[in-house]
């Protein structure tokens, strides 16, 4: 693993990548909002790649916000929302056509036919889906899925050349979430708390 | 998409890649096929797009819608991409409603004798042969069979109707409405038994949440994926992935 400090440390290292790679990107708590600036706006930004964000750990109403406070362009973002529904507030998602809403993140194969659905109304170029995050998802399904769903998901991705980031929170990892994202990815990158 | 081997019968492309996956290269030619499954798991959507693909591929292709309103069906057709209306007044898509056909035919009771069989299969015939019809869907069969009654007419109608169509080198989807918790897969129990495809559609429960699936249980003149796969009814059309095997003991 690679250990990396600052969002500009996470883009570098995200551009070395060839197309079709997988990357799992573990971060502390305390990094997440680098990490976004690294990979959103540093990285998928700049190549002007359509980001596919699948996100299971906050709505996306929520990152729009993170990301509109970061100065982050989030018109190039499409979220695949698989929180929304479960809190019930699913209203802001149904008017932003840019979000599709994934009843629960226990539907593994819907997140997957968002994913597709999005990956082929693409005009892009370059794609990159990000998954945020395997620990939020992994609260929810049980590991034998979660590892096919990867495999599965990941496999599609490299096939079609896009560019596929899990991330991973550490303060919440186990040695068996690890173990099934090293499986499928082909490097790793390690966005560190600061000592 | 796997292309048909060298040898094997021509297919019939569906258009939707999972299924044409699943299928190693399409429907083959001229087959009657069973689409089957309760209400609302994608059965008419999928019809549709099959038929939609095709006229836009330049076959052309004929809806005989049975239970609803052929312009009730169009109002609430998905916004698909690749659909453009243009279809329709060219002549490449065509909607006809079997009830106006019934009321033109003469056919105004319950139900059907042998001879009001083979005057409803000539019909449609000689409109598929006319219109110079490849792709055909009637949604759906099980309505016409409560025309029929007897299994043996429903058997009578069914063997005529497919080898009308497979004479005029269409490839036939006959829809087919089964009761929600149904492990046969039609509600006569004949449908099934003559048709050269069937295509399970269902819904399955898995720990709270509704999966759409589909299946191919059997397809005469080809090789196929008999797994279950999950589907998404969208705008670019029916995306299919399959369903994971890890939650399958999880229900």
């Amino acid at each position: 693993m690679t250990d990396t400090r600052t969002a500009g440390n996470v883009a570098r290292q995200l551009n070395e990548l060839t197309p079709g790679s997988a990357v799992s990107l573990q971060m502390s708590v305390d990094n997440y909002l680098d990490v976004m600036r690294g990979v959103l706006d540093m990285y998928a930004g700049k190549r002007d790649m359509d980001t596919i964000y699948v996100t299971a750990t906050i709505s996306f109403e929520a990152i729009k916000r993170i990301m509109a406070a970061l100065d982050i362009d989030t018109s190039k973002v499409y979220f695949v929302d698989c929180i929304s529904h479960i809190m019930m507030g699913t209203e802001a998602a149904q008017k932003d056509e840019r979000a599709s809403l994934v009843e629960s993140p226990t539907m593994l194969e819907n997140i997957m036919l968002k994913v597709e659905y999005l990956m082929r109304r693409s005009q892009s170029k370059e794609k990159l889906v990000v998954i945020d995050s395997i620990n939020s998802l992994a609260i929810h399904n049980n590991n034998w899925i979660l590892s096919e769903f990867l495999h599965i998901l990941v496999s599609g991705l490299r096939i079609k050349d896009a560019y596929t980031i899990i991330l991973s929170v550490e303060e919440h990892s186990t040695p068996e979430i690890a173990n099934m994202v090293n499986l499928v990815c082909d490097s790793g990158i390690r966005a560190a708390k600061e000592e | 998409m796997m292309p048909p081997r060298t040898g094997e019968r021509e297919r019939c492309v569906t258009g939707i890649d999972g299924l044409d996956t699943i299928l190693y290269g399409g429907i083959p030619r001229d087959n009657t096929v069973l689409l089957t499954g309760s209400c609302g798991t994608g059965k008419t959507s999928l019809a549709l797009e099959f038929l939609i693909h095709g006229a836009v591929a330049g076959e052309n292709s004929l809806f005989i819608s049975v239970t609803e309103n052929s312009e009730k069906l169009l109002a609430n057709i998905i916004p698909y991409k690749f659909f453009d209306r243009d279809l329709i007044k060219s002549g490449k898509l065509v909607f006809v409603d079997l009830p106006a056909m019934y009321e033109r035919l003469g056919m105004t009771k319950a139900e059907l004798t042998m001879e009001e069989i083979d005057l409803l299969v000539a019909a449609i015939g000689n409109l598929a042969k006319e219109l110079s019809i490849r792709r055909l869907v009637m949604d759906s069969i099980t309505s016409v069979c409560y025309k029929l009654k007897t299994p043996e007419k429903i058997r009578d109608f069914i063997l005529k109707l497919s080898k009308t169509l497979s004479d005029l080198n269409c490839t036939s989807v006959l829809v087919s409405e089964i009761a929600a918790q149904s492990s046969a897969y039609s509600t006569f129990g004949v449908e099934e038994a003559i048709s050269d495809g069937i295509v399970l559609m269902a819904n399955m429960e898995r720990r709270g949440d509704l999966l759409r699936t589909l299946q191919v249980i059997k397809m005469r003149g080809t090789m196929h994926s008999r797994a279950k796969y999950v589907l998404d009814l969208t705008p670019m059309g029916v995306l299919l992935v399959p369903l994971l095997k890890g939650g399958s003991s999880a229900t």
